[in-house]
């Protein structure tokens, strides 16, 4: 038995190279899901019929598009893997959320201000990236979130430095849509 | 006793969801924006349960679990942990520093109190300050009863009360309706097949919602084992069948501790009206003595001064009732309320022929009583009786 060990820990060591795509796509996917449902109860669904948006495109080269104004949620992961993910919400979309979140209406989330509604983007952003990161721990990947920070506004892009990876997927949630950009640290591959 | 929760977040988003989720019940919730804010207000308010994320700037949940166990003054308070870190190796190893639940966000509201529910004696607020929810209020009552013809006799006996009463057959379709609903009161045939009524009656005492919500056993009244065995689990009442309805109705209002003031004293204008009902049973006679004075006193304190005996509706005397009146009478003299009788002919023979009530005088109707109240109104404590 203890003869074997190392060789069987060698082989199934698992590697981010070794993360399919599909892989990848399905956390996500599921993350997402499960926390509009938990929270909000709505049901989202993978949005892949643009091109530039099929999930194993090389995404960088086609920066997500933004029209209007946007809110932004960012939590990174640190650890054995590393890596970040945006979620970009158009301002009605977060107002909407923000609102089903905290129980209030319209009127008393106008009173309160962005920092309610970025407060609630980020929470949302921690869930799921905590979903999505706590998936890919149980594969044998631990890692641990960072404090999640809101972006705003309506005329830029993010670009990632060239060492890592970008996949965009864009999901459908009612009427509105989420994009979701996982940016994923390749030093280690 | 009010319990007190401690919700450390960096998220103010979490916080206000905790708050909404615990807003029906009977607790206080104090917020900690991280870490060391949240060991601060563990040695000020020394909460009953804490309820602890991990990611947040200053100190993290890790850090303040591990002081928290490292403190002799604090150690003992249950901590859940409420955050979006998870994963089984990590799950564990913060287990091991000693927390009573663990919750993956994102959560529901209803699992969040399901399981502090079940540290903490949970009640819900409906409890203490609705009280005086009256007999007119609508409630929402369940009957479990697998004979639909029992069913249909206690919402046919009650179709006069505002009470809407829901009949299910099985226990299934009583959980379901307890999960989507807070029934006001349950009644639970303990005919059901097996033991199906005494299972039904412990799953809804362990939610948190129906916690103190009566419930009551319906049996046969010959089937004293089955009375017993419902009485020593802690049915709050036994309706034995066949069902008496008037009795059962007011077991339910009193269960369900509905103010039934209403049903004897009123207010017509100016004028104080105390009627008693045709049936005025020992159990009457008993409801309206509780309330007697107070109400009395209430309409005395709101500016009134007169006010008529109604007993035109009363099919007859006896003791109990008579010594219901004596004091009612003695009450409004006491209070100098100017009062006057109305009774029927029966009740007016009858009064003859009682040494303490022969001298009473009646008036036939309502109206007659209150012209009289009117004519007079000088005249304080004038009273039909000597």
């Amino acid at each position: 038995m203890s003869e074997k060990e190392p060789l069987t820990l060698q082989t199934l060591m698992p590697t981010i190279d070794q993360i399919s795509e599909s892989l990848f796509r399905e956390t996500i996917s599921r993350a997402v899901q499960d926390v509009f449902k938990t929270m909000l109860g709505k049901t989202t669904v993978l949005v892949n019929t643009e091109g530039s948006l099929v999930a194993d495109a090389p995404a960088w080269e086609q920066p997500v598009q933004i029209t209007g104004q946007q809110v932004v949620g960012t939590v990174g992961f640190i650890g054995d893997i590393s890596g970040l993910i945006y979620l970009y919400l158009d301002a009605a979309f977060a107002n909407e959320i923000a609102s089903h979140m905290l129980g209030m209406s319209d009127a008393e989330l106008e009173e309160a201000g962005d920092e309610v509604v970025n407060d609630a983007v980020g929470e949302l952003t921690n869930m799921t990236v905590g979903t999505f990161k706590n998936q890919l721990a149980d594969k044998g990947f631990p890692c641990k979130l960072t404090i999640p920070s809101i972006l705003r506004g309506s005329n830029f892009s993010i670009e990632p430095i060239s060492s890592a990876t970008r996949r965009i997927y864009r999901f459908q949630i009612g009427a509105h849509q989420l994009v979701a950009d996982l940016l994923m640290k390749t030093g280690d591959a | 006793m009010r319990y007190k929760i401690l919700t450390v977040d960096d998220s103010k988003t979490v916080r206000i969801i905790v708050k909404k989720a615990f807003k029906t019940f009977d607790c206080d919730i104090i917020e900690a924006a991280n870490g060391v804010e949240g060991l601060a207000s563990a040695s000020k308010e020394t909460p009953d349960l804490i309820l602890l994320d991990i990611t947040m700037p200053v100190m993290d949940g890790v850090e303040m679990l591990t002081k928290l166990k490292s403190d002799p003054a604090l150690k003992a308070i249950p901590v859940i942990m409420l955050t979006a870190e998870g994963g089984r190796d990590n799950v564990l190893k913060i287990a091991k520093i000693g927390v009573r639940d663990y919750i993956v966000k994102p959560f529901k509201e209803e699992m969040l109190i399901e399981k502090c529910g079940r540290i903490l004696d949970l009640k819900p607020l409906n409890e203490g300050p609705q009280k005086a929810k009256s007999i007119f209020d609508p409630a929402t009552l369940l009957v479990v009863e697998d004979k639909p013809a029992i069913i249909q006799q206690i919402q046919e006996g009650l179709k006069h009360t505002p009470w809407k009463i829901h009949g299910v057959n099985t226990t299934g379709e009583g959980i379901d309706f307890c999960s989507k609903n807070t029934p006001d009161l349950i009644i639970i045939s303990l005919s059901l097949p097996e033991d199906a009524a005494f299972t039904l009656f412990r799953l809804i005492r362990q939610n948190v919602k129906t916690k103190y919500t009566p419930i009551f056993a319906l049996v046969v009244k010959t089937e004293m084992g089955a009375q017993q065995q419902a009485q020593q689990v802690g049915f709050s009442y036994i309706v034995t069948k066949p069902i008496e309805v008037p009795e059962l109705e007011s077991k339910i209002a009193k269960a369900m501790n509905l103010d039934t003031s209403q049903r004897y004293f009123t207010l017509d204008s100016d004028i104080f009206i105390m009627r008693l009902p045709e049936n005025t049973s020992q159990t009457v006679v008993g409801e309206v003595l509780n309330y007697l004075k107070p109400k009395i006193s209430e309409a005395v304190d709101a500016g009134i001064v007169k006010a008529v005996i109604d007993l035109h509706e009363l099919k007859g005397l006896n003791m109990a009732v008579i010594k219901l009146l004596i004091q009612a009478m003695q009450t409004c003299k006491d209070l100098a309320l100017q009062y006057t009788l109305v009774g029927n002919s029966q009740i007016a023979s009858e009064c003859k022929g009682f040494e303490d009530t022969r001298n009473w005088q009646f008036h036939e109707s309502l109206a007659d009583a209150k012209a009289s109240l009117s004519r007079s109104p000088a005249a304080p404590a004038q009273p039909a009786v000597a």
